[in-house]
């Protein structure tokens, strides 16, 4: 056992950024660990995709295509995982956080008898020996994971970790492998984007309204006009949530999305702890709220105090004015 | 038909302390069910109601847990089952799927197994999937409603509700099932149903009841600590909200915020 094998996520035919930091930091990992940088892919496209990820500097790429893998099922996507795992004897398998690769590291580990860690924010190796950071409690533990000797470690790593791995690189290899037979116990019977969401993990600038908004009607009014004018995402406290007046994919929280843009706006909100502990990782923190005691001030980058009313149809003048948009 | 909610109980928020031994000390802060359990007993009452059986709650825990086994109890499951021992202290979520298992596979009769979408404290959401593969069963995790549940056919299909899409699923049961917070309103118990259940006991199941020895986690946290303290922050003053809120917008643009 030795080296890293990344699990390759991919949009269209374009590798995932994900994968793009999982492959950067890989490199440095792999040779920590005294073996080659190798990747999967899976999946109809894999063979367009293999060839962008020996670019990104993997030595060896294993592709698994095969009509049972035409669209995502565990079953499917953990045998050929498996079989890449086999091939290439890692001590570190690599992918990403999102649901989809909870559904599949999870199982994976459990098949394997690996050692698991889920949201990993950063890796180390020493001597051999791998370790794993990552946060519990919604950001108020961090914690390092060691693992028993010898066992192969499945690291499920939160977005913007790493930095990506440079284009350019070559001389990789690109090796097929056959799907090993597995019955695939699922039926998927139909993959619709949603419409209309903005993914809140993937955005960069996201303003979130809560009870402070007054009603329905009044958020509306205010946050996706601040929203449109950044060209961010807007989000949303539970409070408004459970009162019906945004749907819960906007939920941030303890109980939603765990966001960590470069710039979060919270605007009418308290800064309860459950609030707190899905966006108090983000790089920038804006805060708006009448009262000047209100305990999201705490952790705000930038504090103002006033009237939601007042502010934010001004704030949106102003950044329509100054960002043209 | 059998369901079965795995129940964890969390604090109700995480302000929580690290011992000096790197356990969570959760000491002083209220203990609630974990929020989307909620959700999972709820769907389970729902299924249940239609096809009729057993819906069983089974926690991995300790006898302080008992309290939330009874609000679900009161919320109207039929069943409750408590896996206890030292030995299943610390235990990462495969090992602790391992060990529920051991006690699925000892029932004998579940067909369909409903738990949260992730635990509020550790947030992992390893568990399901590591007990669908502990017990050979698919999963089909994440998931925003169940379609159709068909004991007499063995299938359920349902929704799954990621980031940016949509899949519909049919599964063979039986099958684990993970719920997120959209997928119903669960109910609250009366008061005379809370009433009703404050003297019942789960049944305890511990290591040697179920057969399971030389417990081992891959995983041991080695370090345990808070967060960095975010960079202290600036308010933002000035004569009028106009003017305030122009100082904003400068400050952000001359920092490369936006
Ligand atoms: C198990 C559990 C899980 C939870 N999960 C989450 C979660 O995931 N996400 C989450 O957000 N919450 C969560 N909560 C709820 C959390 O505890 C708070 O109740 C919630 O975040 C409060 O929302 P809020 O800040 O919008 O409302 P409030 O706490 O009511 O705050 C409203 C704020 O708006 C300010 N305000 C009022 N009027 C104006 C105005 N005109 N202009 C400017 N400011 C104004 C007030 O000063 C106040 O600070 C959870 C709670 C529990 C128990
Ligand atoms: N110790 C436990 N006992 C019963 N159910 C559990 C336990 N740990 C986790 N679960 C279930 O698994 C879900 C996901 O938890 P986790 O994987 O820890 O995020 C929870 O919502 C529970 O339904």
């Amino acid at each position: 056992m030795s080296g890293v094998l990344v699990f390759i996520e991919q949009v269209g035919d374009e590798v995932a950024a994900i994968s793009r930091e999982l492959l950067g930091q890989g490199q440095a990992l792999a040779a920590a660990l005294g073996g080659p940088l190798s990747a999967v892919v899976i999946g109809a496209q894999a063979g367009t995709v293999a060839a962008k990820v020996v670019a990104l500097g993997a030595t060896t790429v294993y592709t698994v295509t095969d009509p049972a893998l035409a669209v995502y099922t565990t079953d499917g996507y953990v045998a050929a995982a498996q079989a890449a795992v086999a091939a290439a004897q890692p001590a570190l398998v690599l992918a990403g956080a999102s649901f989809q690769a909870r559904d599949f590291g999870a199982a994976l580990a459990a098949d394997l008898d690996a050692g698991l860690a889920v949201d990993v924010t950063d890796l180390q190796v020493a001597g051999g020996a791998i370790t794993a950071i990552s946060p519990s409690h919604g950001g108020n533990v961090v914690n390092t994971y060691s693992f028993t000797p010898g066992t192969l470690v499945v690291a499920l790593v939160r977005k913007q970790s790493f930095a990506e791995a440079a284009d350019g690189a070559s001389g990789g290899t690109v090796t097929a492998l056959a799907l090993p037979a597995t019955t695939i116990r699922t039926q998927v019977t139909s993959v619709a984007p949603k419409s209309g969401v903005v993914n809140l993990t993937d955005a960069a600038i996201i303003i979130s309204g809560g009870r402070g908004l007054g009603d329905k009607d009044n958020y509306y009014k205010l946050i996706p006009a601040v929203a449109e004018a950044l060209g961010g995402a807007y989000g949303a406290s539970r409070a408004v949530v459970d009162a019906g007046w945004v749907p819960y994919e906007h939920q941030v929280g303890q109980t939603g999305k765990t966001v960590s843009p470069k710039l979060y706006i919270a605007a009418g909100i308290s800064g309860a702890i459950q609030h707190l502990a899905g966006m108090r990782t983000s790089r920038n923190i804006v805060a708006i709220n009448k009262d000047p005691d209100a305990p999201i001030f705490r952790v705000a980058t930038l504090g103002l105090v006033g009237d939601v009313n007042d502010v934010l149809p001004l704030l949106t003048a102003e950044l329509k004015r100054r960002l043209g948009r | 038909m059998h369901i079965l909610v795995c129940l964890k109980q969390v604090p109700r928020d995480n302000s929580v302390k690290i011992n000096p031994d790197l356990s969570v000390n959760a000491d002083g802060i209220e203990k609630i069910m974990n929020l989307f359990d909620e959700y999972a007993i709820e769907e389970g009452l729902v299924w249940n109601e239609q096809h009729g059986g057993k819906l069983t709650i089974l926690s991995l825990g300790t006898d302080t847990w008992v309290e939330q086994i009874r609000r679900a109890l009161a919320m109207g499951a039929t069943d409750s089952l408590l896996l206890s021992d030292p030995a299943f202290a610390n235990l990462d979520a495969l090992a602790a799927a391992k060990v529920v298992a051991a006690a699925v596979k000892k029932l004998g009769d579940v067909d369909m197994i409903l738990t949260g979408r992730n635990s509020t404290d550790d947030e992992s959401g390893a568990f399901a999937p590591a007990l669908a593969r502990a017990l050979g069963w698919p999963q089909v995790t994440y998931v925003g409603k169940v379609l159709e549940v068909d004991p007499a056919g063995k299938r359920v299909s349902a929704e799954r509700h990621l980031e940016t899409m949509v899949e519909t699923v049919s599964a063979a049961l039986p099958a684990v099932l993970s719920v997120i917070k959209d997928i119903n309103s669960p109910r609250y118990p009366s008061l005379l149903k809370i009433k009703r259940v404050t003297k019942i006991e789960p049944p305890v199941w511990n290591a040697a009841d179920l057969g399971v020895t030389g417990l081992t986690s891959a995983s041991t946290v080695t370090k345990r600590v808070p967060p960095p303290p975010r960079p202290k922050g600036a308010l933002i003053d000035g004569p009028d909200t106009a003017t305030k809120v122009k100082k904003l917008v400068d400050t952000l643009l001359e920092s490369q915020i936006i």
